[in-house]
């Protein structure tokens, strides 16, 4: 038996090219999305490895709050005096290493484009140093300084040249003495670094009497563990020790839950494409059963036994799915660096070096490949065996009964209410984690209207049908027709593409939502003309910056605002720091209890809340709540006002910034908002202000307000983008089973189209027919995918609406995902279409 | 009967395959077929009848000769120019799948004019329509119409278009007595009331007897062409060729 379906798949070539191709194409992702992040991985560890090389402990400040912009806050240099004392040291350096510096190219710009940060770097004695010099050497005097090999590269510095560094400081001028590498590494995925001697270091960063570390050498014979115990020992409660190879390892899980979150995203994108494959196997084995039927009840008829079949039908499956998942793996180790593409678009500059291929990504892409070849054909392999041999040796035996057409109908229906209701379960927290029962929901609620779909292909196909008909009669009419002839199989090559669209247009219609929600609090929360912020779009700009321009004529008002992160009441929470004498000028805030005067009246301890925060809370005016500042102060606020803050502007709360300090943001700010005076020539104004931040501050932009909402719209396109990309695959795969359910639909009906043929259709209309075919399917697909996208989008955004969400149906664009859903059918129709004109009329029907 | 043939065919050849299992099914056939005439094409299986037909239709090509239609030499002629002459001068009906399953019984008598994107002729149809008997079943698809009905309506289907030939393959091959009668009559009145000209394949003694004229052909060649008197006389005309 077995070698009977082995021989059936040369037999059907095409028929098991495609079905394979399914699954190539969602292992593909799997293991591509493995191999990218293991690299990752690799490379940051290599990257950590080499430059803790030498260090036998690291001594950091306790990060009371872990703030998510990477800032540790520095610790007292003091505290190497005490370091060095300790016994069984035998060197203790004080060290900068901070992420929001820029180095500045020729041109102005900031080198990197602002997607991966530039570090700003001590020199170091020689056994902690872990840069080799290609070209020159450590910078000696505090006007020079050594920039990494690649930066210098992409910049075009060469030795000599004036570099220009902007940090927390006005920019500066150094001398460039030297180009550095990390050992044998040749990129750090972006990122750069400029070398400074420790008091330039330490100026620049605005951390002066300060280090954000001390390394240290332990003497021979005192082990890491000894030393970092001794060492903590002196050491006050506010800062901590790990032994060298601790550190390593912590700054490994800090990139590797970082790298972790990217892999679940991808790797959901991948279940995405899987699932739709699955589709895509699981029609194929149904309509070539369908059609084997026959055969079948022929070999039962000559004694084969149900069990034989099924097994033949398995085996089938498993070579199939055994081919496909190893070609998958291979086509994934290729298809990494391209995933690793979409985080370039992204400006999320990753190192990746060689290709890290585990056995895990091998061993997963295999069982998955297979594994869903062999379940997506059992259930039509149980199917076929259920039918008794002397009715399935009838011409047209049908499979399916209509009481069990109704079952399924029933079952797809219960299951999408089920997969709607588990969604809102997992959105409104009753199960958690939420994400991942509203996917689990989702996925319940594509498999209910898959099942369903059966009963909606023919109105659909009466409605898309039409226009066709319309236009071209007797091809558009027979196309319709053929479409409505097996709703099952149109229903479930309909839905492998519903799947891929219901999520593109899900995350379309939320985008838009998205964006019309900020673009509407912008309008109505910020009187601001002007915005300062830097060119990266998230890091902080010094705080100088907003007194700098204060005495341009036309400024009213320079409002220093900082959004930063601290424990709220135990948890950790995001808000704001204003300016009470001008925060009135420049925020229109919508006020629930109190007004402007609350706000120009605060004083270091008041805070006025996000109504809904409150609400949670159990907080009124009046009442106190905690905050654990990142420089470890505790603060009891008390509420003053409470404000309706949409899209969550400003956090759980904002209070005045007379307390920055505690929150290690005296020198920071994350924006300044310039008021001008009333009649005040704005491009003027603006020329000026320019003129200031582009000399001492040129990681630092100026907005107006419709510039401010273009940024965030554009940032919210790129993530769009690459999310579509992402789903691309998907939909790309589902354009395979429109190919594959047009290719077996055919051979079904060769006689037919044979007769078609000499009756007098012309090849053209021949192709016309199935072209027509494939839009209807794909319209279907189309309407189906877009009808739930929407519904999820409303679904998703219904806890937002308190967050002052609104949703927007962007009508146009969903109107071109139909108009591309058809061109996909026109392009998935081509081969089947020349297949299908192509056919020998006489052979055509004598076909058998 | 007239004058000229409407379909004429010259020293045909067919060989299928090549060298040594190279078969000449069709081996030097010359034959006309004037206007209005209904002739059958008998012969034992084997005989090259439907490779005969086939090639006068334009459905195959001879390998040596040439094969005329209403004055058209097929040899010349592309697939979209052959397409368009088998739609427009040929009507076809065939032993089995005549109708496609998904259009009605009417849909299907007007698909040869639908693909051609042409009217009807409203009294034609009426008098088709009529001619076929359905009444009432005009709306319904194929499979829910019996054999002899569908035949019918695959009969009509040939003629909707007044085309210059009919070309039936075995038109009665898969139906009873009577249902064969009635789509052999309905043949017959389309030759007696509108003068088409009908070559039918049969190897039916009976169908062939109504015919004008019985073409036989044993290994590729015509071995007999006369004037059937009766169904006896045409059984008794294979029996000959066959001995």
């Amino acid at each position: 038996m077995s070698s009977i379906a082995l021989r059936n798949l040369g037999a059907r070539k095409l028929r098991t090219f495609l079905t394979a191709l399914a699954i190539v194409l969602g292992v593909m992702m799997v293991a591509g999305t493995y191999v990218l992040t293991d690299t990752i991985e690799q490379s940051f560890d290599k990257i950590f490895t080499e430059s803790n090389e030498g260090v036998d402990a690291v001594v950091t400040s306790k990060q009371v709050v872990e703030t998510d912009d990477g800032q540790e806050p520095p610790i007292e240099a003091s505290l190497l005096e005490a370091v060095r004392g300790v016994d069984g040291v035998a060197e203790a350096a004080g060290t900068i290493s901070d992420p929001q510096v820029a180095i500045i190219d020729p041109d102005g710009d900031r080198v990197g484009g602002g997607g991966a940060p530039t570090f700003a770097f001590s020199t170091t004695p020689e056994r902690f140093d872990p840069l080799e010099y290609p070209e020159g050497g450590p910078p000696q005097a505090d006007d020079e300084v050594v920039i990494d090999k690649a930066a210098a590269e992409t910049a075009g510095y060469e030795l000599g040249d004036e570099v220009t560094l902007a940090g927390k400081q006005e920019a500066s001028r150094y001398t460039l003495v030297g180009l550095a590498t990390l050992g044998d590494i040749e990129s750090f995925g972006g990122a750069s670094i400029a070398l400074l001697t420790l008091p330039e270091a330490q100026r620049i960063t605005g951390k002066q009497g300060r280090f954000d570390s001390i390394t240290v050498a332990g003497a021979d014979g005192v082990s890491q563990d000894a030393l970092a115990n001794r060492i903590a020992a002196v050491l006050p409660d506010s800062s901590e020790v790990e032994t060298g190879e601790a550190n390593t390892q912590s700054q490994q899980d800090d990139v590797g839950e970082f790298i972790g979150i990217l892999k679940t995203v991808l790797l959901v994108f991948a279940g995405v494409s899987l699932f739709v494959a699955s589709f895509l196997i699981f029609n194929t084995f149904s309509i070539t059963v369908a059609q084997r039927t026959r055969e079948f009840a022929m070999l039962r008829t000559l004694g084969a036994n149900r069990r034989q079949i099924i097994t033949s039908l398995v085996i089938e499956a498993l070579a199939i799915g055994l081919a496909a998942s190893v070609l998958g793996l291979l086509a994934g180790i290729a298809f990494a660096p391209v995933i690793g593409l979409l985080f370039d678009v992204l400006e999320i500059g990753l190192p990746k070096e060689g290709t890290v291929v585990e056995t895990r990504t091998i061993v997963t892409a295999i069982v998955l490949g297979t594994g869903l070849a062999v379940l997506a054909a059992l259930v039509p392999a149980l199917r076929a065996t259920r039918v008794p041999p002397v009715v399935g040796l009838r011409e047209g035996a049908s499979l399916e009964t209509s009481a069990g057409r109704r079952r399924r109908g029933l079952v797809g229906l219960a299951l999408a209410v089920i997969g709607i209701v588990l969604m809102a379960l997992g959105l409104f927290g009753v199960l958690s984690p939420g994400e991942a029962w509203l996917g689990v929901g989702a996925a319940v609620v594509f498999i209910g209207v898959a099942l369903l779909s059966p009963r909606l292909v023919r109105p659909l196909a009466s409605i898309v049908g039409m226009p066709l008909q319309r236009l071209s009669g007797v091809a558009g009419r027979l196309a319709r027709e053929n479409s409505i002839r097996n709703p099952g199989r149109t229903a479930t090559t309909a839905a492998a593409l519903m799947i891929g669209l219901a999520l593109v247009s899900f995350v379309t219609v939320f985008a838009a939502g998205l964006k019309g929600s900020v673009d509407k609090a912008i309008d109505e929360g910020i009187t601001a003309e002007l915005r300062l912020s830097n060119t990266d779009g998230f890091s902080d700009i010094p705080a100088r910056t907003a007194t700098a321009i204060e005495g341009v004529e036309g400024v009213e008002a320079a409002s220093p605002y900082r959004y930063t992160q601290a424990l709220i009441e135990g948890d950790k929470g995001f808000l704001s720091l204003v300016d009470p004498a001008t925060v009135n000028d420049v925020f229109d805030f919508d006020w629930r209890e109190g007004s402007a005067e609350t706000a120009a009246g605060l004083g270091p301890t008041d805070a006025v809340v996000d109504d809904n925060w409150a609400r949670d809370n159990g907080l009124g005016v009046g009442d106190a709540f905690a905050v654990t500042t990142p420089s470890g102060r505790e603060i009891s606020y008390t509420v003053t006002g409470t404000i309706k803050d949409n899209t969550d502007f400003f956090g759980d709360y904002f209070a005045s910034d007379a307390n920055a300090a505690a929150y290690n943001e005296a020198d920071n700010i994350t924006s300044s908002f310039v008021r001008l005076a009333d009649g005040a020539d704005e491009e003027a104004t603006r020329e000026q202000i320019e003129g200031i931040v582009d000399t001492g501050f040129p990681t630092v932009q100026t907005q107006n307000r419709q510039e401010i909402k273009d940024s965030i719209g554009d940032e919210l396109s790129q993530l769009l983008g690459v999310v579509y990309a992402l789903l691309g695959l998907a939909v790309i795969v589902s354009l395979f089973g429109i190919v594959n359910t047009l290719a077996l639909s055919i051979y079904e009906r060769t006689r037919e189209l044979g007769l078609l043929r000499a009756v007098g259709m012309s090849r053209r209309q021949v192709r016309r027919i199935i072209r027509y075919e494939a839009v209807i399917t794909a319209l279907i697909g189309a309407v189906l995918g877009l009808v739930l996208g929407v519904v999820f989008a409303i679904l998703v955004s219904r806890p937002l609406a308190d967050e002052g969400f609104t949703l927007v149906i962007p009508v146009a664009t969903l109107l071109v995902l139909m108009v591309l859903a058809a061109i996909a059918g026109v392009l998935a129709a081509i081969a089947p279409a020349r297949r299908a004109s192509r056919l020998d009329v006489l052979d055509a029907l004598a076909y058998e | 009967m007239s004058q000229s043939p409407i379909v004429a065919a010259q020293d045909l050849v067919r060989v299928f395959g090549e060298g040594d299992a190279a078969v000449r099914a069709i081996d030097g056939v010359s034959v006309d077929f004037p206007d209005g005439a209904f002739t059958a094409i008998m012969g034992p299986s084997g005989s090259g009848k439907s490779t005969l037909m086939h090639m006068l239709a334009g459905l195959d090509r001879p390998t040596e000769g040439s094969v005329t239609i209403d004055g058209v030499e097929l040899a010349g002629l592309d697939d979209a120019e052959l397409t368009e002459l088998r739609r427009d001068k040929i009507g076809f009906v065939f032993q089995f799948f005549n109708l496609l399953p998904v259009l009605t019984a009417d849909e299907n008598i007007l698909l040869p004019l639908s693909l051609a994107g042409r009217d009807p002729d409203p009294k034609l149809h009426e008098q088709l329509v009529a001619a076929v008997g359905l009444g009432d079943r005009l709306g319904h698809r194929p499979s829910e119409l019996s054999g002899g009905q569908q035949q019918r309506v695959a009969v009509a289907r040939a003629l909707i278009s007044e085309p210059a030939v009919v070309f039936a393959d075995e038109p009665t091959g898969n139906l009873d007595s009577k249902s064969s009668d009635e789509v052999l009559s309905l043949l017959r009145g389309a030759v007696d009331e509108f003068g088409q000209t009908v070559v039918m394949v049969t190897h039916e003694a009976h169908a062939a007897a109504i015919a004008d004229r019985v073409v036989v052909l044993v290994d590729g060649r015509v071995v007999a062409d006369e004037a059937p008197e009766s169904t006896e006389q045409v059984l008794d005309l294979m029996k000959q060729v066959a001995a």
